[in-house]
């Protein structure tokens, strides 16, 4: 019975505070006199937000498809990355400094780079962003190809399997808590990515929506596009976090 | 979610060969392998060094697009005094944007964990930040702060602040429990308990949301940079791409990366301290 309740307290907090705080902000802006360029009220912006939601999903579309393929692009090079580099160990030795201090340096500067090299098309923001979102799943899945219990290995050996075998069944399960945290962190970066680069090159899209409207003064609108996006976002995230039940159950199961 | 150093090697051959071996052909290996992890990384830099600038003499049309390791030496000794400057900006909104995400983030971050309720009610709210791409809001920034050089300040306070309070708040509400049933029992007081329990458990969480606010920041100044186009290495880079100016963009880029190395490792020095003083004896384990 506590346990229920706390449950539902653990459900309704949130959301309570989450009403609070949009009533605060229409309440504040409402009697405080904001003017509508500098913050619009809640309601304004679900009010834009309806008003404009074809063209809105049109330009979702588009920011959707290319963060959709960077993070595709990077969870398959990641991984292919992480499963030779925890193959040799010389490999390993070489390459991951490089690969440390390419993680810590920032790449967001390169932007500018990828339209230099690939121009202001799909490719070029589809690269960039691939390329943010490679590192996080290139790192999680070496570090989880790395820590596979011991015993297990052992046990691979002295039965014979192949290491083939032994990648497939025993060190890709041990791997896949960490594999889902890079592929999640990846997630959020792809759209990332293909927002800066959009803010920099792109005719469409909801980055270039968002500068549009931000130049143009129209907070609103602007504010519109940015829940859109978030929307987007979240909904990339819950679609790897549903992969990763799925994937941990047909493990389990 | 950062840089994680390599866990030990645990495959069988690792084991094996961790078995003590006799003789000669022992101590040179184990020299071998001491050098090695320094010595290869160093080697691939080298190789990459020289095959860029190899591969560019031999095809000099591509220069527009990729200048040899060379000239872009030669053109950063040049322009030092122009990109100083710069660098400095850069370094400054980034370091002033990160301390004052990090007094903000650690206060509110812990102000949460205070009542169990609050944090019930906000910490969902700083966990649904960090997912969302936040990234997006440079060009309100530039409506609310305009142009200049707070507004980029503010907006990496922003994009820092949201890593440093989930994970604050996060670590320290994940005390374990029998060290906080030990205090109950010894009457400690809740200042006492928080003071030499729950901020020393916390520590590896408050640091890993340290690094990522470090990260954060220096990416919200290069956007910002980007979105207002008014000075700073980000804006450098992309005024010497759009002109076509390799060899400037490839200078700028190298001191960014200086300059974000020298930031994180200076967290990095920070929490070394920190464990120190500590006396470690904690798993080094973030959040995330």
């Amino acid at each position: 019975m506590k346990g229920a309740s706390e449950r539902t307290l653990s459900f309704m907090l949130p959301m309570a505070s989450a009403a609070v705080i949009a009533v605060a902000w229409q309440l504040a802006v409402e009697l405080g006199d904001v003017p509508e360029l500098i913050l619009p009220t809640p309601s304004a912006i679900a009010a834009k937000l309806f008003g404009t939601l074809p063209s809105l999903l049109q330009q979702a579309a588009v920011t959707g498809r290319e963060a959709l393929a960077a993070f595709v692009l990077a969870v398959a090079a990641g991984f292919a990355g992480a499963a030779a580099i925890s193959s040799s160990k010389i490999l390993r030795e070489i390459v991951y400094p490089a690969i440390v201090t390419l993680q810590l340096i920032p790449k967001v500067a390169l932007a500018p780079l990828f339209v230099i090299f690939l121009g202001i098309d799909h490719e070029a923001r589809i690269t960039f962003a691939a390329l943010l979102s490679f590192f996080p799943v290139l790192i999680s899945t070496s570090v989880g190809l790395a820590n596979t219990d011991l015993s297990a290995l052992r046990l691979c050996r002295s039965l014979g399997a192949s290491p083939w075998r032994t990648f497939w069944s025993v060190r890709v399960p041990f791997a896949l808590p960490h594999f889902f945290s890079g592929m999640r962190i990846s997630s959020t970066m792809a759209v990332t990515g293909v927002v800066i680069a959009e803010f920099i090159s792109a005719r469409e899209g909801l980055g270039f929506a968002i500068l549009v409207a931000g130049a143009r003064s129209q907070t609103a609108a602007a504010f519109a596009a940015i829940a859109v996006l978030c929307l987007l976002g979240l909904v990339l995230y819950g679609a790897v976090a549903g992969l990763e039940r799925l994937a941990i159950r047909w493990y389990r199961g | 979610m950062t840089a994680l150093p390599f866990a030990p090697d645990t495959t069988v051959d690792a084991a094996v060969d961790a078995a003590p071996a006799r003789g000669i052909a022992w101590q040179r290996w184990l020299r071998w392998t001491l050098v090695r992890p320094i010595l290869l990384p160093l080697l691939l830099a080298a190789a990459w060094l020289a095959a860029w600038q190899w591969g560019v003499e031999l095809f000099p049309q591509t220069r527009s697009l990729l200048s040899s390791p060379s000239e872009i030496g030669a053109i950063l000794g040049k322009s030092l005094p122009f990109l100083m400057p710069q660098l400095a900006s850069t370094a400054r909104e980034a370091v002033m944007g990160f301390a004052l995400a990090a007094v903000i983030g650690m206060a509110l971050g812990t102000a949460i964990t205070m009542s169990r309720r609050l944090e019930q009610a906000l910490f969902p709210h700083l966990v649904l930040f960090q997912i969302i791409p936040k990234i997006a809001l440079a060009p309100l920034f530039v409506i609310w702060f305009g142009v200049g050089s707070e507004s980029r300040l503010v907006f990496a306070l922003f994009l820092s602040f949201f890593p440093i309070a989930a994970a604050t708040a996060g670590g320290l509400a994940r005390t374990r429990p029998e060290a906080l049933r030990l205090c109950a029992a010894l009457t400690a007081t809740r200042w006492r308990t928080f003071v030499s329990v729950r901020v020393p458990f916390a520590i590896p969480s408050i640091f890993a949301g340290l690094k990522m606010g470090m990260t954060m920041a220096l990416i919200g100044t290069i956007v910002g940079e980007f979105v207002t186009g008014q000075q700073g290495l980000g804006y450098i880079i992309m005024f010497a791409a759009a002109n076509a100016d390799s060899a400037l963009t490839f200078a700028a880029l190298g001191l960014l990366c200086l300059v974000g190395l020298t930031v994180y490792g200076a967290v990095l020095l920070a929490e070394l301290v920190a464990q120190r003083w500590y006396g470690a004896p904690f798993v080094t384990e973030g959040f995330n």
